[in-house]
């Protein structure tokens, strides 16, 4: 945190070296670039304001997810049921807005009551995983089970629908601007002020060396608990955007999403080991697996090769942000 | 009467000759697909891209692009999205939910695209569905058995996923025909996931503990599994259950005779669509507005039957055709037009 002010005339090389330490993400993005460069190239269209707002659209929701996958990997943990967390935030909210009547008021109540479901999910794995010390990754496989098949018994069948007013809204404009637009912003102000927090830096220190955390005096057990919490808020914020975008509910939605989340973050990055990386650089490997799909279409790859090429290129995305980062630091 | 309608049919297809003839078409078309998990998928896509091809006859020039990927309801709705970026006339899906597309088929309507869904009905009122009833379709398996059993006996049914919508409108439409028939007899349903070995494993049971079974009603694939079941328990002559379209099945059914008949839920489903839509970019109006079905979006395909009486014409078909390949029909471009004003 020292170092945020570059001397006032480095040598190239290091400050190249400088620039890709301090900030993770760089390969990533120099990648998005390139992609977005693709894009454009291949559908011209596919830049314009409506292909940028669908693309945020579209994407939004997973943007959010990797955060939330990215404070649990922070602290070395991982959250394979964020994806079902989604799905029964989703069916949560429709549900109650099915109920009540789905008016102003009662669509804020719903989203209340979503968050409060992803922050209780999220404990729940905390609890699993940092109290009783399972091992997250099959603690949180079961917990996403579990959360599944509460969302399979809340609605059996994908298919209620969410009211008008919900998704006309998020579908819409405010002053002409797209309202996902307002979305996003907002999405980035919460990050910078999350970012200034202590929890995301404990949650880091807690990643690098969890015995040494402890030695020093940190509440490890709390810190990656709350590491948990907030991955169960975001993954709640991911499904609001899904219901915005599908307008109904369906129980197994976001089961999918959770291993491209946890994609997205290593795109971004950030270490899976922990102790290392920042949550602009998930928002950007969400994109890049979002700019990878599309251009895989805008190229004209055949439909037969369509899944293959799409996995392809994110293993080539996967290894050049890992040779550029570690060129730029050697 | 008739007579007069073939003739206002051959002038209308005239009149449109003429007219593309004078000014060459171009229409981009966008095809969607978020399932590959079977071959008759895979054989949908094949046939919409031969009937585009064969619009280059009548002068029009059809170009089909093509996102066929197993993907989630967002990756179907990030399909969409690319259409409309990539400037289609229009889209056909074959759609992974019933609800999910309403907000983002809204958004192709006002960039003035047209869309149409196929093989699953939508909610959506920006879209229009054109494919088989599928209540229709389990309905014309169970009149089969019905008139096959003379109206009386103990039928089982071995159904698909619970709670998908085309399984619960099959579901609905066999209910309601032995509801008509007081002496036949549902002894037992079950689930078995339009998964052929679970329709076999499915069929052993029912077997084992109702040996006196004279029908069974059973869902495609499923099909050629629960007959491998009744044909190990010897009991091909005293049992009559419906069968299924892919090749395999049709050559199983003629060689060994078996008592069966089909509803046909044809992959050319897909075609169908896209030369209605075709019809549509070109400016036609149908006779009758699609208002069909529960969404009230629909126009409905007639749906095929195979039964003893035209097996032989099925079988000719899908000669030379490899096993997984399905028995198939589908608007023709004339066919299609005759729905037109």
């Amino acid at each position: 945190m020292a170092s945020i002010e570059a001397p006032a005339r480095p040598r190239s090389s290091s400050a190249v070296k400088r620039a890709f330490e301090r900030y993770p993400f760089l390969p990533a993005l120099i990648i998005l670039v390139v992609l977005i460069a693709l894009n454009g190239w291949f559908q011209p269209r596919s830049l314009s304001l409506a292909g940028m707002t669908g693309l945020i659209k579209t994407y939004l929701a997973l943007m959010l997810l990797a955060v939330a996958q990215t404070y649990v990997i922070y602290a070395g943990d991982i959250d394979l049921s964020a994806g079902a967390i989604v799905s029964l935030v989703n069916v949560v909210i429709v549900g109650v807005m099915a109920q009540w009547g789905g008016d102003g008021a009662t669509i804020v109540a719903a989203l209340a009551i979503g968050l409060a479901t992803g922050l209780a999910c999220g404990i729940v794995n905390g609890i699993v995983v940092a109290a009783l010390r399972l091992q997250a990754i099959v603690a949180t496989f079961a917990t996403s089970i579990f959360f599944t098949g509460l969302a399979l018994y809340i609605q059996p069948v994908a298919g209620t629908p969410a009211p008008t007013a919900f998704w006309r809204t998020y579908g819409g404009r405010i002053l002409e601007i797209p309202f996902v637009f307002y979305v996003a912003v907002l999405f980035a102000i919460l990050l910078v002020v999350l970012v200034r927090t202590r929890l995301s830096l404990r949650l880091l220190a807690v990643g690098d060396g969890q015995q040494e955390a402890y030695q020093s005096g940190l509440p490890v057990t709390a810190i990656r608990m709350g590491g948990y919490a907030l991955c169960g808020v975001f993954a709640a914020l991911a499904a609001f955007c899904i219901t915005g975008d599908t307008a109904s509910g369906d129980p197994l939605v976001g089961g999918k999403m959770t291993l491209f989340s946890i994609a997205a973050v290593v795109l971004g990055g950030s270490a899976l080991a922990g102790g290392y990386g920042t949550v602009v650089g998930s928002v950007i490997g969400a994109l890049i697996i979002g700019f990878i799909n599309s251009l895989v279409f805008f190229v004209g790859t055949p439909s037969e090769w369509q899944n293959l090429v799409q996995g392809v290129a994110i293993l080539l995305a996967l290894m050049a942000g890992v040779l550029v980062g570690r060129r730029a630091r050697a | 009467m008739k007579k007069s309608h073939i003739l206002s049919a051959v002038a209308g297809a005239a009149l449109a000759f003429s007219t593309v003839s004078a000014f060459a078409q171009d229409f981009k078309i966008g095809l969607s697909n978020g399932w590959v998990g079977s071959e008759w998928r895979t054989q949908m896509i094949d046939e919409a891209k031969a009937a585009a091809e064969a619009w280059k006859e009548k002068g029009v020039n059809v170009t089909v692009e093509v996102q066929s990927a197993n993907v989630d309801v967002p990756g179907q709705i990030a399909h969409v999205r690319n259409f409309i970026s990539a400037g289609v006339d229009a889209i056909i899906i074959n759609p992974n939910s019933p609800t999910a597309f309403d907000p983002v088929f809204a958004q192709a309507k006002e960039a003035g695209i047209l869309v149409i869904a196929t093989d699953a009905e939508v909610s959506s009122p920006d879209a229009l569905y054109v494919g088989i009833d599928q209540k229709a379709w389990g309905a014309a398996g169970a009149e089969w058995l019905a008139r096959t059993l003379d109206g009386k006996g103990n039928v089982v049914a071995i159904n698909g996923v619970a709670g998908h919508p085309a399984n619960e409108m099959r579901v609905a439409g066999y209910k309601e025909v032995f509801a008509q028939h007081p002496d036949i007899k549902v002894v037992n349903e079950v689930n078995a996931n339009w998964d052929q070995a679970q329709g076999q494993q499915a069929m052993q049971n029912l077997l084992a503990t109702y040996p006196d079974i004279n029908g069974v009603w059973v869902q495609d694939g499923m099909a050629a599994g629960a007959w491998k079941s009744i044909m190990d328990a010897g009991k091909t002559d005293s049992i009559a259950a419906t069968g299924e379209i892919r090749k395999d099945f049709i050559d199983l059914w003629t060689k060994d005779k078996l008592n069966s008949g089909a509803s046909v839920n044809p992959p050319g489903v897909m075609a169908s669509a896209l030369n209605v839509a075709v019809l549509m970019l070109q400016g036609k109006e149908l006779k009758e507005p699609a208002e069909a079905g529960q969404y009230k979006n629909a126009m409905y395909l007639p749906i095929p039957f195979i039964d003893s009486s035209n097996l032989e014409e099925a079988a000719k078909q899908l000669e030379g055709k490899p096993g997984y390949y399905s028995y198939t029909s589908a608007l023709s471009i004339e066919d299609a037009e005759a729905l037109f004003k």
